[in-house]
């Protein structure tokens, strides 16, 4: 709080400490979103803008993480809202690793001996190619629910959604991703 | 053949399944293909998400930097915005000002003399009126006396005159 109110009255030094406590947590957050690295310095960066301009509204009544966690998610929502979404991936669009780290999944290739660095990144961006072609609600419910485990109530605090609503979006995100992903199986050439 | 198990693969992630659960899936899908390629594509969704998650960037070296100029720039730009905001807001208040001022000046040098021409013109019209009478009495006097009698106060009788 001391730290809120030092950067409020204007104290750079203290909103710089704030930047450099919290950044890590705003980029993991952002990078849940975004597959460009690029994009993910711009939410960041967004994220703390909007922070310094209304660190006023915060009251210190909750932590100040929580409340960043709040702005990081509005700021990751706004900015999917806005970008240009994929109509559809299809296996046509996949990158020659996409298709070998898919075949791998189909062929029951996922055991420990078969992870590796370069696969798990090849993972992590099919996963982020799938997940741009979903409703940016979609992403968001997914991203959190699914992807960093987090409860239904977690996200009605951090969005303001209903209860009901979180529900409902996470069952018909969870139906798009997995039709979608269908889809890239079954033109699988090796599928089972 | 089980109730279709899609929509309860719908309901949660794959990995939250219940040991009993798991059980009513399984035992579905070896007897429905619809339901086990769905059961595929779920498990695989799963996977790439817990992918999704691992995967981690780090702020640059220069990202602080650029966020701490980027504010400067903005309050800059904001103190140039308030400046035109001042400055249109004075301009604003100088045109009432001397709008007010017009418009005393016009009340106090153009309303009386008008008022004054209209009260000697009431009394050109009725010079017989009360207040002509008194304002103007020693007017009326000199007008009274016939031009003889001025003449006779000039000089002196007819007599003289003639003399």
């Amino acid at each position: 709080m001391d730290l809120a109110r030092l950067a409020r009255e204007g104290d750079e030094s203290a909103f710089a400490e704030i930047m450099r406590r919290y950044s890590p947590r705003v980029f993991n957050f952002a990078n849940r979103f975004f597959r460009e690295r690029s994009q993910v310095e711009d939410a960041a960066q967004e994220v703390f803008l909007k922070a310094f301009t209304e660190l006023r509204s915060f009251e210190g009544r909750g932590s100040l993480e929580g409340w960043l966690t709040r702005i990081t998610t509005n700021t990751c929502l706004n900015m999917l809202r806005s970008s240009k979404r994929r109509p559809e991936l299809k296996s046509s669009d996949l990158t020659e690793d996409e298709s070998g780290w898919l075949e791998g999944q189909m062929a029951g290739l996922a055991s420990e001996q078969h992870k590796s660095v370069e696969r798990s990144m090849v993972a992590a961006d099919l996963a982020g190619r799938v997940l741009a072609t979903l409703p940016p609600e979609d992403q968001l419910v997914l991203t959190m629910m699914d992807g960093e485990d987090a409860s239904v109530k977690e996200i009605v605090k951090l969005t303001g959604w209903s209860e009901s609503k979180v529900k409902v979006k996470a069952f018909r995100a969870r139906r798009r991703m997995r039709e979608a992903v269908e889809q890239l199986l079954a033109r699988q050439p090796n599928k089972r | 053949m089980t109730k279709h198990i899609i929509e309860l693969l719908d309901e949660k992630p794959f990995d939250r399944f219940s040991e009993a659960e798991m059980v009513t899936i399984r035992q579905h899908i070896s007897n429905c293909a619809e339901c086990e390629k769905a059961f595929e594509a779920a498990r695989v969704s799963t996977v790439l998400l817990n992918e999704r998650k691992a995967s981690t960037h780090e702020p640059s070296a220069f990202f602080q930097t650029r966020v701490l100029a980027r504010l400067r720039e903005r309050e800059a730009s904001n103190e140039v915005w308030n400046f035109g905001r001042l400055w249109r807001a004075t301009s604003a208040l100088a045109s009432s000002m001397v709008a007010t001022v017009a418009a005393l000046a016009v009340l106090t040098l153009v309303l009386p003399a008008e008022t004054s021409v209209t009260s000697q013109e009431t009394v050109s019209v009725n010079r017989y009126s009360a207040e002509a009478v008194i304002l103007n009495q020693s007017q009326f006097g000199e007008e009274l006396q016939s031009d003889s009698q001025v003449l006779t106060t000039l000089y002196g009788s007819e007599e003289e005159v003639v003399r």
